[in-house]
């Protein structure tokens, strides 16, 4: 029971991140593979925001959703938005901007060239106090359940759920799911899709920067936690099928589960290696994914 | 008929270059340039799947990382005091164990064959393959394509460097194999800093960069390109794109695993950092900013990006920001020249043909 507890955490994770991914993939066929990084800005912004702020970690996940959002904007308005339709080179670019931000972390904004430094930054690693209601832990089912895991959870289903009703209940949601099955089309009727695609872009971002303060709670800080993240979650977007939710949100949780077993059983390379040969399975006798969406 | 002039005399003058550097550097210069020279293979592989067939794989360092544990074994065992057991594995053993090769750690049987060289040098370019061609098959049969083949094969990568920094009693763990004899081929040592070693390195990629040139100026490249441009076209037009694909996917991974061994000729020692993801990725950015699509342009990239490199490290003030220069130069080329430097000679050379077409009409 507590096995499962850590897998539905560690799942609750990859679902956000790979939300995000999923939105960010599924509308414009971009491959982000700086979407670690806003893991990792996101934890950042926790680490920041509770030392020189004193803010405590549930004011950092708007913070940090905003923040990780507005670099999002940035990056697809810079870099992004001009890389349409070319899929593997958007990979190679969004890496260069991953590396970017990794080493303004560790260089504290270039600041450390001047000798100045902030506490918080740079290439150590970083801790972040957890609220003390967090850190306590319940009887579930006959089970000690840690409050923090269940905080995970509770927030990711919670994300999840705004986004669904966002992509499916929204103006903007209808937009979106018209760009991403026909461009064109879309833009023909009068859809801004440039607008749609900067907002998506945003929005995903911000899904991972929430993602990375939650990931900050339990895991140490350090600029390059990144990319293991954006791997698994890309894993997660390509097992459970791409552009639908529900996928993305059985995936995240078989993956997260089998991942949390494996690791208790052997150890987390283990953990890692089987997640890898089930989404290879997956890939085996189902290429399209668990879940797939009708499209002409 | 002049693009073919201009690219021989090109080939000949790159590696008129390379042949005669040595003779103007110290032992610890020819030493970092064989090491470019070897990174230079590293791209040609790449520009070989990436540039040709369109198939990218983000995990080459896997197979470059194996290559170099595979030679770096042999040379493991021919230290005399690594037998009969090396020393990792001694200081790794349970307290009664047998001190021998073939029980002395879990699994140290799988180094018993590694006591000949020859093995391990033919290991470092068959494992790789076989590897490739396991993964590839799977990939490759089941039509996947495109974005999804990075992606697992990045994962892949993962995955193996993980499990060999966590079989810390076979492998050496984190810190790899570093305590390795001299590469000695029938009494001929071949001494890193000097000239036997790069010159080693520097015919290999000739041969590997004619090798390749004449296989894919052939037919097999015409269908790879094909592919690349249109994959549904060309298996509309009764090719069979899977093997095609998985054949060159295992040739590039073969022409890494060389890569990966005379790596660890040069640098004497193998370690797991050589295959992580960011040094799987490096590779990709020094075949594009060559030149993905030529194998000659992608070399070059390699000793350029490497050189730079290398040169920002030196002074403390440059060390830095390096990392952000790189990651700059990985949005630039993509962003402006998306076919390398190679692309941008090209078109040069294509408007010096214009310009003199334009002169022979202009005055016949």
């Amino acid at each position: 029971m507590e096995t499962f507890v850590i897998g539905l955490s560690i799942a609750s994770i990859l679902f956000m991140v790979a939300l995000g991914l999923a939105i960010i993939y599924g509308t414009m066929k971009v491959i982000n593979l700086a979407h670690g990084e806003m893991v990792m800005i996101g934890a950042y912004v926790t680490v920041l925001a509770t030392k020189h702020l004193g803010f405590s970690l549930y004011w950092c996940l708007p913070l940090a959703f905003l923040i990780t959002a507005a670099f999002g904007l940035v990056i697809e308005r810079t870099v992004v938005r001009r890389l349409y339709g070319r899929l593997l080179d958007t990979l190679l670019a969004t890496w260069g901007i991953a590396l970017i931000l990794q080493q303004l972390i560790r260089i504290h904004f270039g600041l450390a060239l001047f000798g100045i430094q902030i506490e918080g930054l740079g290439s150590d690693l970083q801790n972040v106090p957890v609220p003390i209601e967090l850190q306590q832990s319940f009887r579930f089912l006959g089970a000690n359940i840690p409050a923090y895991r269940a905080f995970v959870f509770t927030i990711a289903v919670l994300l999840g759920a705004v986004t669904w009703w966002l992509v499916y209940r929204t103006r903007f949601g209808n937009q979106l799911r018209a760009v991403s099955v026909a461009r064109n089309m879309a833009a023909a009727c009068g859809i801004n899709d440039q607008r749609v695609n900067a907002l998506a872009f945003a929005y995903g971002s911000g899904l991972a920067g929430a993602a990375g303060v939650l990931v900050s709670g339990f895991k140490t800080v350090s600029p390059d936690m990144g990319t293991p993240y954006v791997v698994d979650a890309f894993l997660v977007v390509v097992a459970g099928g791409v552009g639908n939710l529900i996928g993305t949100f059985v995936s995240a949780g078989i993956l997260g589960e089998v991942q949390s077993f494996v690791a208790t059983w052997l150890n987390d390379v283990y953990g890692r290696t089987v997640l890898f040969a089930v989404v290879i399975l997956i890939l085996l006798f189902r290429p399209q994914g668990l879940f797939v969406i009708k499209s002409r | 008929m002049k693009y073919r002039i201009v690219s021989a005399a090109a080939y000949i003058a790159f590696f008129a270059l390379i042949f005669l550097l040595p003779l103007f550097l110290n032992g610890f210069w020819v030493n970092r340039v064989a090491i470019y020279l070897v990174y230079s293979i590293c791209a040609v592989a790449i520009s070989m799947s990436w540039g040709y067939a369109g198939v990218l794989n983000l995990g080459q360092g896997l197979f470059f990382g194996i290559g170099a544990y595979m030679l770096a074994m042999s040379l493991t065992l021919a230290l005399p005091e690594n037998n009969p057991v090396p020393e990792l594995m001694l200081l790794n053993m349970e307290p009664d164990a047998v001190r021998d090769l073939c029980c002395v750690t879990p699994g140290s049987f799988l180094w018993i064959p590694f006591r000949s060289l020859a093995v391990g040098m033919i290991a470092a370019i068959v494992v790789p393959i076989v590897l490739a061609a396991a993964l590839g098959f799977v990939m490759f049969k089941r039509r996947t394509a495109g974005v999804y083949v990075s992606i697992i094969t990045l994962a892949f990568a993962l995955i193996g460097q993980l499990l060999i920094i966590n079989n810390q009693p076979l492998t050496g763990g984190f810190n790899g194999l570093a305590n390795l004899a001299l590469l000695d081929i029938a009494g001929l040592e071949f001494d890193p800093y000097g000239p036997s070693v790069y010159y080693l390195v520097a015919v290999t990629l000739l041969v590997v960069i004619l090798i390749a040139r004449y296989l894919l100026s052939g037919r097999i490249g015409q269908i790879l390109k094909a592919i690349r441009e249109d994959e549904a076209r060309a298996r509309y037009l009764g090719y069979d794109v899977e093997n095609y694909k998985l054949f060159i996917f295992c040739l590039s991974a073969g022409v890494a695993g060389l890569a990966g061994m005379l790596f660890t000729v040069t640098a004497e020692f193998a370690s797991p950092s050589l295959m992580a993801t960011s040094f799987s990725i490096s590779m990709v950015i020094w075949a594009a900013t060559g030149g993905r699509a030529s194998l000659l342009g992608a070399a070059i990239g390699a000793l350029i990006v490497n050189f730079v490199g290398s040169l920002a490290s030196e002074s403390a003030a440059f060390q830095p920001v390096w990392p952000i220069i790189l990651g700059g130069l990985f949005i630039f080329v993509v962003l402006v020249m998306p076919n390398g430097l190679a692309g941008i000679c090209k078109g040069l050379i294509e408007r010096w043909r214009k310009r003199d077409a334009a002169r022979e009409e202009a005055y016949p």
